[in-house]
């Protein structure tokens, strides 16, 4: 689905949702959502490292990295 | 309690706490008031890995990464550029983040692809450009560019136009400063760490318009005016931080290594041809050919070295590298020969040189990646190491890519400060303890597996 917004709703189950407010009351997370987010983009970030780099990028940063010297 | 952590990539304990002085107020009232000292950078001495050996309190040994490339193993001259993918140990906003607190992280090397952090990132120099994805979340990178459409990583140099990429460094460092002083306003945070690394640029770029002992020392006061306007320019800022910043706030100044004048550049690998480690087919194709021009005989090759702010000599050893020729029981021999040759090296006029040559086992407590099989500074770093052969000579006064004038120092600084606080003492201390200072500031007294200790005095701030 294709959608202009920015956001979207998701459901948690009541108990979990109070369990996190909690769980970041005092701390810089500002919403359970903003705390939600986190979490979930850390898991699915794990374990699907990808090429940091493709070859014109890492030529670009080596390309640099020559001109300051670091590569001779 | 929060502590902001200000890195400011290269300043060097004379600038800062002497020869700038009068022209830093900020700068020189947190000197006074905090705790301050030299900060013994890590071996080697370098960007990458030293920050994050600052942010995770682990030796670079441990995080594999010894300056601003790995070797690709089994290959001669296969680079890779370290990213934030290699970082295997929490870093302490990591840390902090298991524990509720949120960051905000600006420019930290090596820190690109962005990983997910418990609050906002922006990448290092590192990252090939603006077109790419530099921020955590996502979404960041269009508030950044909306507002700070000129956002730059780092600038490219060594080029002849010397008041132009002055001006450049000066925009691009004005500009991240303006940029973190934003997020500090508008975003939450219980963590905030940010690198510029404009600082270091500025060193190799101008360091002869301000010390008077380089051999590459110009008169030129009106350089010499636009470089002290930007260290002007950066306490400045440091000022409108500090404004921002309430009682509750530890305030960190550091650096990863400090700078000095550098001497000139030896012609390593030139070296090693006539020392007959080095063999090539043929002949060199032109002055200033890279390893990557030359034909090499590696069939008859004992030894190569890549250069930069230290040497890197590897061997060439028999089920280690492609055409490997050195028995793996002859390693040590061959290591020790070549120690006592690389520590006769003497200077231009046949001066005694202060090398030092160090194995990465004698300094690291475990050694992870690929590494070389020496770790050399030449006269204690005073001159660096061009890989690139083909000039009459070995001693190059200038740097063989372009013109340089500063190397690497192994002691940057540190400053640690918090407003109402009137200590002023001075203690030199080490960049391992930095990490341990952040966590202990937090009460977290877990301290990971790290060696150092918090800094000294840490308690007067608590």
């Amino acid at each position: 689905m294709v959608t202009d917004k920015k956001y979207t709703t998701v459901s948690l189950p009541t108990p979990l949702f109070e369990k996190i407010q909690e769980k970041i009351k005092g701390t810089g997370f500002t919403s359970v959502s903003d705390y939600v987010t986190f979490v979930l983009r850390e898991i699915l970030t794990h374990g699907t490292d990808q090429e940091a780099f493709n070859a014109e990028d890492e030529k670009k940063v080596k390309d640099r990295l020559r001109s300051l010297g670091y590569l001779d | 309690m929060r502590v902001a952590v200000i890195g400011l990539d290269c300043a060097a304990p004379e600038l800062i706490f002497h020869k700038l002085k009068d022209y830093l107020p900020n700068l020189s009232k947190m000197t006074e008031a905090g705790i301050s000292g030299k900060l013994r950078s890590c071996d080697p001495p370098i960007t990458v890995p030293a920050w994050m050996v600052m942010s995770t309190g682990r030796s670079p040994g441990e995080l594999g990464l010894y300056g601003f490339r790995s070797r690709v193993p089994n290959s001669y001259n296969d680079i890779k550029i370290p990213t934030s993918q290699d970082i295997k140990y929490d870093t302490v906003w990591d840390i902090l983040g298991k524990r509720n607190k949120r960051s905000i992280i600006i420019a930290v090397p090596p820190s690109y692809p962005p990983k997910p952090v418990p609050g906002l990132l922006v990448t290092d120099f590192l990252t090939p450009d603006t077109n790419k994805e530099f921020t955590y979340p996502p979404g960041l990178k269009n508030d950044i560019l909306r507002d700070f459409p000129d956002y730059k990583f780092d600038v490219k140099f060594r080029k002849p136009e010397k008041k132009q990429i002055l001006d450049e460094i000066y925009r691009m460092t004005d500009t991240r400063f303006r940029m973190a002083e934003k997020m500090l306003k508008e975003k939450q945070w219980d963590f905030f760490f940010m690198v510029e690394i404009g600082i270091d640029r500025i060193h190799h770029s101008f360091w002869r318009y301000i010390d008077e002992e380089s051999h590459l020392y110009e008169n030129d006061p009106e350089m010499k005016e636009k470089f002290v306007s930007y260290f002007k320019m950066v306490d400045s800022h440091i000022g409108e931080m500090l404004e921002q910043f309430d009682e509750d706030t530890v305030v960190l100044i550091v650096s990863d290594h400090g700078a000095k004048a550098m001497k000139g550049a030896f012609a390593f690998n030139q070296w090693l041809i006539k020392e007959g480690y080095l063999k090539l087919n043929g002949h060199i194709p032109k002055q200033g050919a890279s390893l990557d021009e030359l034909n090499i005989d590696w069939s008859h090759s004992k030894a190569w070295a890549w250069g930069g702010y230290y040497a890197r000599v590897f061997l060439n050893i028999k089920g280690r590298e492609p055409e490997g020729i050195i028995d793996v029981g002859d390693v040590k021999k061959e290591l020790e020969i070549l120690k006592e040759k690389i520590k006769s090296i003497k200077g231009p006029n046949g001066e005694e040189w202060k090398t030092r040559v160090f194995e990465p086992e004698e300094v690291y407590p475990v050694v992870n990646g690929d590494r070389s099989d020496l770790f050399v500074y030449l006269d204690d770093l005073s001159w660096r190491t061009a890989g690139t052969v083909g000039y009459d000579t070995d001693y190059l006064l200038e740097n063989d890519t372009g013109p340089d004038d500063a190397v690497h120092d192994y002691d940057g600084i540190y400053i640690m400060y918090r407003k109402n606080k009137k200590i002023g003492k001075v203690i030199d201390s080490t960049i391992f303890r930095i990490a341990p200072t952040i966590l202990e500031l937090y009460r977290v007294r877990k301290m990971y597996g790290m060696q150092g200790k918090p800094l000294e005095g840490v308690d007067y701030f608590e």
